[in-house]
């Protein structure tokens, strides 16, 4: 007798799906090969800015992809519940400074702070970790210092930099320290997070927790790339320059363009060296504010983080970005 | 054990990302988008994608079904969608358009030394970073009448005479995205004969006058794109 109940297999219904994203794909290939959009001067430019920031964030993203499962699969849970039972006030200045040994942009250290706490280590901990690693990286303060070099602020950016970059992510680690991990991360429902479980293999489960993290990130690199593109075309630089003299606002102007333009903190101080026409406060929060919030991360913490979380960090990264600005600003403006 | 499409979907993504490094190694075009400093990152990335590509096709076969839902097919052929933009796209590179949107080079603390500015062959960045040192303006100023020769794209400003135009080079330390312009006025141009963000070789006598740089056209051709056009830092 024929089990007439059971479930169709869903399979063919994936391929269909699978087909017709690679069939969009086509066509859009054909469009932009037939009506060549880039003779217009702004599409041109968006295009160029849009390809530029994902071919230098997606190896760095794939770099943390690579370490988040490598963490997940060779690391055992213990270390880092052994790590947990630390006294806090050592754990959030701990986890900050190992942002230390951690050499890569902000895109990279988001899937590793989302695979360290869902292995054990405290939620706070892997956050304060994500926030200052691409700050306090030695790659990230050496460009600072060579962007400053030969001005009289130099020191005070250079260490200013990294000692308000340790203190705000210190402070939302601090900020979210009663929030468990459930509450902290979003639930991801992929099959291939199971795959140790299913096939025991460590070169199986590496490569799947690997492409998983990758293509999960990915997507939303993707789409944080194409907003701080379309900023960076339409959104002339001049455009705060106005304000450069105005107390607090330029600070908050330095800050909301940083977040638009989504620099890779590794030549931001560039960019910031380059508005000479603020003082030194508005220039560092440009800095601080950053590596932490912008377009690009938005869309990568929506993504891994909970709303709750969120709402918490821009808030606190915002707060404590503008008190510790305006306070390097009063003392050495 | 059956293959699975989720899986399949993966390995495309990280197939076109790795394809696209490889095409841009093998192309030359890295320098359309990043700097000589950290165009590294392309070779690293098509290894280490290659590698992880590798080891995804080794496990593409699942004893259960594995669903793709219409969320997850959107959010892989995004990520997609750049490879194929990049790829269809013909090469290019920033122009005007972007010059007036961005900071100057000037401003951004780059300062040629005195010692540069004094011997040897004057660059575009030597010149453009001496405006920010008196000692280095100094230097330039016992130069005047220099021959200098510099390669960059036109920038005609609203309001200029016909016969001038701003020779304009971007600078980049990791990315298009940080891009700053590197700028000096050419007079003596040939008006009406050079198009907005046509590339030049300049040749002329160079003046600095004040806080400003002037070069005096002697010759110009027309050139197409260098390998690297953007400035490293």
């Amino acid at each position: 007798m024929v089990d007439i109940a059971q479930p169709l297999p869903r399979s063919p219904v994936a391929w269909r799906k699978v087909a017709l994203a690679g069939a969009s794909l086509a066509a859009i290939a054909v469009f932009l090969r037939v009506f060549d959009p880039t003779g217009i001067p702004a599409a041109q430019n968006f295009f160029l800015v849009f390809g530029s920031l994902l071919i230098e964030a997606v190896p760095f993203v794939l770099l943390g992809a690579v370490v988040s499962a490598a963490i997940e699969v060779f690391v055992p849970s213990s270390v880092f519940e052994r790590l947990t039972a630390l006294p806090r006030p050592l754990q959030l200045p701990g986890s900050a400074l190992a942002g230390m040994a951690f050499p890569v942009c902000e895109c990279g250290s988001v899937p590793v702070a989302r695979r360290l706490a869902t292995k054990g280590l405290a939620p706070s901990a892997a956050v304060t970790f994500m926030l200052a690693a691409p700050i306090l990286n030695p790659i990230v303060l050496i460009s600072t210092f060579i962007a400053y070099q030969g001005r009289d602020i130099l020191w005070p950016m250079v260490l200013g930099r990294a000692g308000l970059g340790l203190v705000v992510a210190v402070a939302v680690g601090w900020v979210v320290a009663n929030q468990s991990k459930d509450e902290l991360i979003t639930p991801r429902q992929s099959p291939d997070d199971h795959v140790h479980d299913e096939h025991g293999a460590r070169a199986t489960a590496f490569f799947s927790h690997l492409s998983s993290d990758f293509t999960f990130m990915g997507k939303y690199l993707v789409m944080g790339a194409a907003v701080a593109a379309a900023m960076q075309t339409f959104v002339p630089q001049s455009i705060i320059g106005g304000v450069a003299e105005t107390p607090v606002v330029s600070l908050i102007a330095m800050m909301a363009l940083a977040f638009l333009m989504s620099l890779c903190s590794e030549s931001d101080a560039f960019v910031a060296a380059s508005f000479v026409q603020f003082g030194i406060g508005a220039q560092l929060a440009f800095l601080v504010f950053g590596p932490m919030m912008d377009t690009k991360l938005t869309f990568l913490y929506r993504g891994t983080f909970s709303k709750r979380f969120f709402n918490a960090a821009i808030v606190t990264v915002t707060a404590v970005t503008l008190a510790g600005t305006l306070w390097i600003e009063v003392l050495l403006g | 054990m059956t293959l699975s499409p989720r899986r399949v979907a993966t390995s495309v993504v990280m197939a076109a990302w790795a394809g696209l490094f490889w095409f841009l190694i093998a192309s030359g075009r890295t320098s359309l988008y990043l700097s000589s400093r950290t165009d590294w990152v392309v070779p690293m990335g098509a290894v280490v994608l290659t590698v992880a590509l590798a080891g995804r096709l080794g496990s593409l076969r699942t004893r259960g079904t594995e669903d793709v839902t219409t969320r997850d097919a959107i959010g892989l052929a995004a990520m997609v969608l750049p490879v194929v933009i990049l790829l269809a796209l013909p090469p290019a590179s920033l122009t005007s358009f972007a010059a007036g949107r961005r900071s100057s080079f000037v401003g951004a603390g780059f300062v040629a030394s005195a010692e540069d500015v004094a011997t040897g062959d004057l660059s575009l960045t030597d010149v453009a970073g001496a405006l920010r040192s008196e000692d280095a303006m100094n230097a330039l100023a016992q130069r005047a009448g220099e021959d200098v020769t510099f390669v960059g794209f036109v920038n005609r400003e609203p309001g200029m005479p016909a016969d001038e135009f701003v020779l304009t080079r971007f600078l980049i330390s990791c990315c298009v995205a940080d891009a700053l312009s590197v700028e000096i006025r050419v007079a003596g141009a040939p008006p009406g004969e050079l198009k907005q963000d046509q590339w030049v070789r300049v040749e002329g006598k160079l003046y600095p006058l004040g806080r400003e740089v002037i070069v005096d056209l002697t010759e110009v051709t027309k050139v197409s794109r260098p390998k690297q056009p953007y400035l490293s830092s």
